[in-house]
């Protein structure tokens, strides 16, 4: 059985396609990502697999269970991570998980233990009994992640985890999550951060205009891109390139740089110096494809990221 | 679903306790209205009725706050969807119907809370009720009255997008009901006109069984208030939870 089973998934608003015809399946233990810039379809889908919203068509599994046929089962199996806040700012941390346990039926002692347990975790222990308005942004983002995980859900949920968080924050909430893979925990989350993706996700799936445009681990998606880009400013360029030429590279010189692609550009720079012979090198530079690079590849279009402490901010302000 | 309902209802309950001076704020309008213009009326014209103006007056101010309570902790379920709250409840493996009743559970503590808030008062101000034997009566209408409101705030509620819609709600719906349901004055002697918009306020009824509960004076048949009541706090409670399973 796999943890989530999606097949042909469909969601029309209105004469808007959110989500168009999506498969995809995701293992027990896991760390999946969706990626794509805003209003790519990701949280769609994650209503979807939360049942907070019906497929138009197609369907879905959680944890076994179909998330129209068996909503409330897929409800108690899984733990959700909102993008915007849903605590009770009037209620203290304690009491937000207290309800939160009642609500899926955990046992008194169970509530008390685990409280403690999942506020240790995203060390707010000693914020135990301080009213959530207290809070900074930071601190209710790990509290919901407390939360979410609170009823030991088999899948967890996170969308947009580090959205308007701070550098160092999000630093934080990226150790969380690397923790959950540790305990075995299935997480799926969206990011519309390339580096969030890549830095937690076991797979990736990028997601533009409802459908899945690339899948793959972060790597494999990189590496399809062909290889690394290698720069080398040089004295006698047109020699250079020969002699890499000779070596079997695709060398060019373009802009007075020996520009080739190969593919692990760090096995083969120190060739390079070995076969240079007395040819003096002032610079070597070589630059990985990024995920955005993998974006641009299968959508044709520059992606926009939106700034975590601009509009994403103010946003989440005015919801305040 | 016990458990449910109780875990919404627990949660009201912690709201309501952390904001506990709100609830003392709310009771100044009551403490004005007893205060100032029962006083001053008492004196003014000699009342009809079995007993001073005052304790006529109590029972209507009565069922205004609690009305006013009951209709505004319904509403706050705005404040659940504005501030994400909603969501979390959504996605818990509970009925909407156990939701449903946590809020309205809580909607009818806080009003009748209230209401013993603004007895107490009254009876300091020397408000003569028909004793300990009102006690049931006086309950049961409270219960029914503001099952009836909270019903009608979440109603209200699940068509409302934001807070703005409020005040509208407050004035042209709550205030005319208040004012129309004969709880400042009796209802046998107003012109025409004005007893028929009266008597078709399902509002009057209870002001007539609060009083009749509380000082022992009414206009109309104790049996048909009640009908009254009860049919209108179904109407209502049918109407508020068909909006709020259809809200989004």
């Amino acid at each position: 059985m796999k943890a989530i089973e999606i097949k042909n998934l469909t969601k029309k608003f209105d004469h808007l396609v959110a989500v168009d015809n999506v498969s995809l399946s995701i293992d027990y233990g896991e760390i999946f990502a969706l990626l794509g810039p805003n209003g790519a379809g990701k949280t769609t889908i994650m209503n979807i697999l939360s049942t907070l919203l019906e497929p138009t068509s197609g369907n879905a599994r959680v944890n076994g269970y179909d998330v129209v046929e068996e909503a409330s089962k897929v409800r108690e199996s899984i733990g959700i991570v909102f993008q915007d806040p849903s605590l009770d700012d009037r209620l203290t941390a304690r009491e937000n998980l207290d309800i939160h346990g009642r609500l899926y039926h955990m046992g008194k002692e169970e509530r008390a233990k685990r409280i403690d347990e999942v506020l240790e975790m995203v060390e707010l222990k000693e914020r135990k009994n301080d009213a959530v308005r207290t809070f900074s942004g930071g601190m209710k983002r790990r509290l919901e992640i407390a939360r979410g995980l609170m009823h030991r859900p088999k899948v967890i949920f996170l969308d947009e985890p580090t959205l308007g968080l701070d550098p160092q924050t999000r630093r934080h909430i990226w150790d969380y999550i690397k923790k959950l893979r540790e305990e075995g925990m299935t997480v799926m989350l969206t990011t519309h951060y390339m580096e969030e993706a890549d830095e937690l996700a076991d797979r990736v799936a990028i997601i533009d205009k409802g459908k899945i445009v690339a899948l793959g681990t972060p790597s494999s998606l990189k590496d399809s891109l062909g290889g690394d880009v290698i720069r080398i400013r040089c004295d006698r360029c047109k020699e250079m390139a020969d002699i890499l030429q000779k070596n079997g590279f695709n060398a060019r010189i373009i802009d007075e740089e020996v520009i080739l692609n190969v593919e692990g550009a760090e096995k083969v720079i120190p060739k390079i110096f070995s076969i240079s012979k007395n040819i003096e090198i002032y610079s070597v530079m070589y630059k990985e494809p990024s995920l955005e690079d993998v974006f641009i590849k299968y959508t044709g279009k520059a992606y926009r990221e939106e700034s975590p402490d601009g509009m994403a901010n103010i946003r989440i302000r005015l919801r305040r | 679903m016990i458990e449910d309902v109780y875990a919404i209802y627990l949660r009201e309950l912690i709201r309501l306790w952390r904001q506990k001076v709100r609830l003392i704020t709310t009771i100044m309008m009551p403490i004005l209205w007893l205060g100032v213009i029962g006083s001053a009326f008492n004196n003014a014209f000699n009342f009809s009725g079995s007993s001073d103006f005052l304790s006529f007056l109590t029972p209507g101010i009565l069922v205004m706050t609690m009305v006013f309570t009951a209709t505004i902790s319904g509403i706050t379920t705005v404040f659940d969807r504005e501030f994400g709250f909603l969501k979390e409840m959504l996605v818990a493996p509970i009925k909407r119907e156990s939701i449903l009743m946590g809020k309205m559970l809580g909607g009818v503590t806080q009003a009748i809370l209230q209401g013993m808030i603004i007895i107490a008062i009254a009876l300091l101000m020397g408000v003569k009720f028909s004793g300990i034997s009102s006690i049931p009566g006086m309950f049961l209408t409270m219960v029914i009255v503001s099952i009836a409101f909270v019903s009608l705030g979440l109603m209200v509620a699940s068509r409302l997008t934001s807070m703005e819609g409020f005040q509208m709600v407050m004035m042209f719906m709550i205030q005319p009901m208040i004012f129309l349901s004969g709880a400042f004055y009796p209802t046998s002697t107003l012109p025409s006109w004005l007893g028929y918009l009266v008597r078709i306020n399902p509002l009057t009824y209870g002001v007539d069984a609060m009083r009749y509960f509380a000082i022992g004076y009414n206009e109309f048949n104790i049996a048909l208030d009640f009908a009254v009541l009860i049919i209108f706090s179904i109407f209502l409670i049918i109407m508020g939870g068909y909006s709020f399973r259809h809200s989004k």
